[in-house]
């Protein structure tokens, strides 16, 4: 009877939780952030998927996992890509040669690692579902309010500072490709930091895409802090549409229509011959974008970007993201490191869209609201609601959600971008 | 860790200067396409069918309408909308 009882103990996952309590901190945190998703509606789309992720792979024996793969010295040897079981032994064939886990099919992954290896190793770690989820992102944006005001534009430029600032200070604490995927964080765009931390520093990829949608989901908190900060009353209250009475712009748009389909066109090719590494986040974005303004023809293939293609694209992404945070892979000092360095940069990157406008209002005639580069960053279309509110605070007929979608938009290129450098100098 | 400093610094300067370039030229290509679409491209067509598709709706009777509508919602459960009723 009491073998029984100590067979079925160590059936369950009691007795491991008992060995190692740290899983229960994983727990803690899965539930925190099904909370957030589900009870304050923080990004719901992801936040339910990564926490419910985050706590399948943290049940011992349910080898629901994401194993990584290290290149490791066995018997005195290198060996490349390896991956290390939960049990601590080294995958390895018969003869006890360690296997590169790229040079392995996906039935054997599947096999011998369990379901959500197969799928972490077959949808993230190609770099396939960062670039579908753009696609998706495109079908759902809208540049006319860029291509109205073209020029504001420029400030989603100036809101990758962040990046790069957190670079240079995260260069003395991590590696450069470390550094890199955490401060694209600071770019507010949840596929973009993926995309380029599965290929700079895949290890962190648990931690950098929590932080990533953590503090975009907080851009409402984040936003109106950083604004208190650095902006005055009397800079808040710079209404764009008077700022547009009294300076017209010169250029009347006769047909929107035309210049929707011909701008993801055009803006790929840009793009695509400047920073190539960019393409496949900024053509899959401008791909999705063309298929949705071409208008009836391609509605098929709209409605399957849209809805279809990227909710199975979001449920993947969410669950392999949140299985890479594992006990061992999360509870470090790494990820304190990334949690404050992509703080760091998200706030930067406010900050240096807002100087930015303050130094062209020193200079221009027509003044623009600094809300406008709060908003260069990613975190389309929230962070341009959350503009919009300050805003009517302090003047009720201020709307300025028009103008800083402008920047808005034209910082998920900016950010893809940033992105493309990254990965050519550093991957 | 100084080299890598360095090396950061390097970086985002590229980076900073490559990120306004880029945005820089698609505003430049922007507006490049807008006088090119005012020039050759000048009616913006879209509101004309517009026009005639209403005036087609308008055209049915209203208890009719009515009864579309309805089926409509009730069909694909209130997800359908009604954009032109015609006579064939």
């Amino acid at each position: 009877m009491e073998e029984i009882l100590l067979k079925l103990y160590e059936m369950t996952a009691i007795g491991s939780i008992v060995e190692q309590p740290s899983f229960l901190i994983m727990y803690v945190l899965a539930f925190v952030l099904l909370y957030l998703g589900i009870k304050k509606e923080y990004e719901p789309l992801l936040l339910i998927p990564i926490a419910f992720g985050v706590l399948i792979a943290n049940f011992p024996g349910g080898d629901m996992g994401v194993l990584a793969a290290v290149d490791k010295m066995v018997d005195g040897e290198m060996y490349h890509n390896v991956i290390t079981l939960s049990n601590g032994e080294v995958w390895a064939d018969a003869k006890g040669v360690p296997y590169n886990i790229y040079e392995v099919g996906l039935p054997q992954i599947a096999h011998d690692l369990g379901l959500m290896n197969f799928l972490y190793y077959m949808l993230i770690k190609t770099g396939f579902l960062p670039p579908i989820i753009f696609m998706g992102v495109g079908a759902m944006t809208d540049f006319a309010p860029m291509i109205r005001n073209l020029k504001l534009a420029f400030f989603g430029a100036a809101a990758q500072f962040g990046i790069f600032a957190v670079l240079l200070i995260g260069s003395n604490f991590f590696t450069m490709q470390e550094a890199a995927s955490l401060a694209i964080i600071g770019g507010a765009d949840g596929p973009t930091a993926i995309f380029t931390t599965i290929k700079l520093a895949p290890h962190l990829l648990g931690p950098i895409a929590i932080a990533a949608y953590s503090y975009m989901a907080l851009v409402p908190v984040i936003v109106p802090l950083v604004v208190k900060l650095l902006c005055t009353e009397k800079d808040l209250k710079i209404n764009m549409k008077e700022q547009d009475k009294l300076y017209p712009s010169s250029v009347e748009i006769k047909n929107m229509r035309v210049l929707k389909i011909l701008f993801p066109i055009v803006t790929t090719t840009l793009v695509a011959i400047i920073v190539p590494s960019a393409v496949p986040l900024v053509g899959m974005l401008m791909f999705g974008n063309l298929i949705k303004e071409v208008g009836t023809n391609t509605s098929r293939l709209y409605d399957a970007a849209s809805n279809s293609i990227m909710n199975a694209a979001t449920i993947f992404l969410g669950l392999c993201v949140g299985a890479t945070m594992t006990v061992d892979a999360f509870l470090n000092l790494q990820t304190i490191g990334i949690v404050i360095g992509g703080f760091f940069a998200f706030g930067l990157s406010i900050a240096a869209g807002i100087l930015l406008v303050k130094l062209y209002n020193c200079f221009a005639k027509k003044k623009i609201n600094p809300l406008i580069g709060a908003t260069g960053l990613s975190a389309v279309p929230m962070a341009s609601r959350v503009a919009n509110d300050i805003a009517l605070k302090y003047d009720s007929r201020n709307h300025v959600l028009n103008y800083c979608m402008s920047s808005n938009v034209s910082g998920v290129i900016g950010s893809a971008v940033a992105a493309g450098i990254l990965i050519s100098f550093l991957g | 860790m100084e080299g890598n400093f360095v090396e950061a610094l390097k970086l985002m300067a590229v980076g900073m200067i490559t990120v306004f370039a880029v945005l820089g030229l698609v505003i430049a290509m922007g507006n490049a396409l807008i006088r090119f679409v005012n020039k050759y491209v000048p009616e913006d067509e879209k509101p004309a069918p517009k026009a005639a598709a209403s005036s087609a709706s308008a055209a049915i009777a209203p208890d009719v309408r009515a009864a579309v509508e309805l089926a409509v919602a009730k069909i694909t459960g209130n997800k359908g909308k009604i954009e032109k009723i015609e006579k064939i």
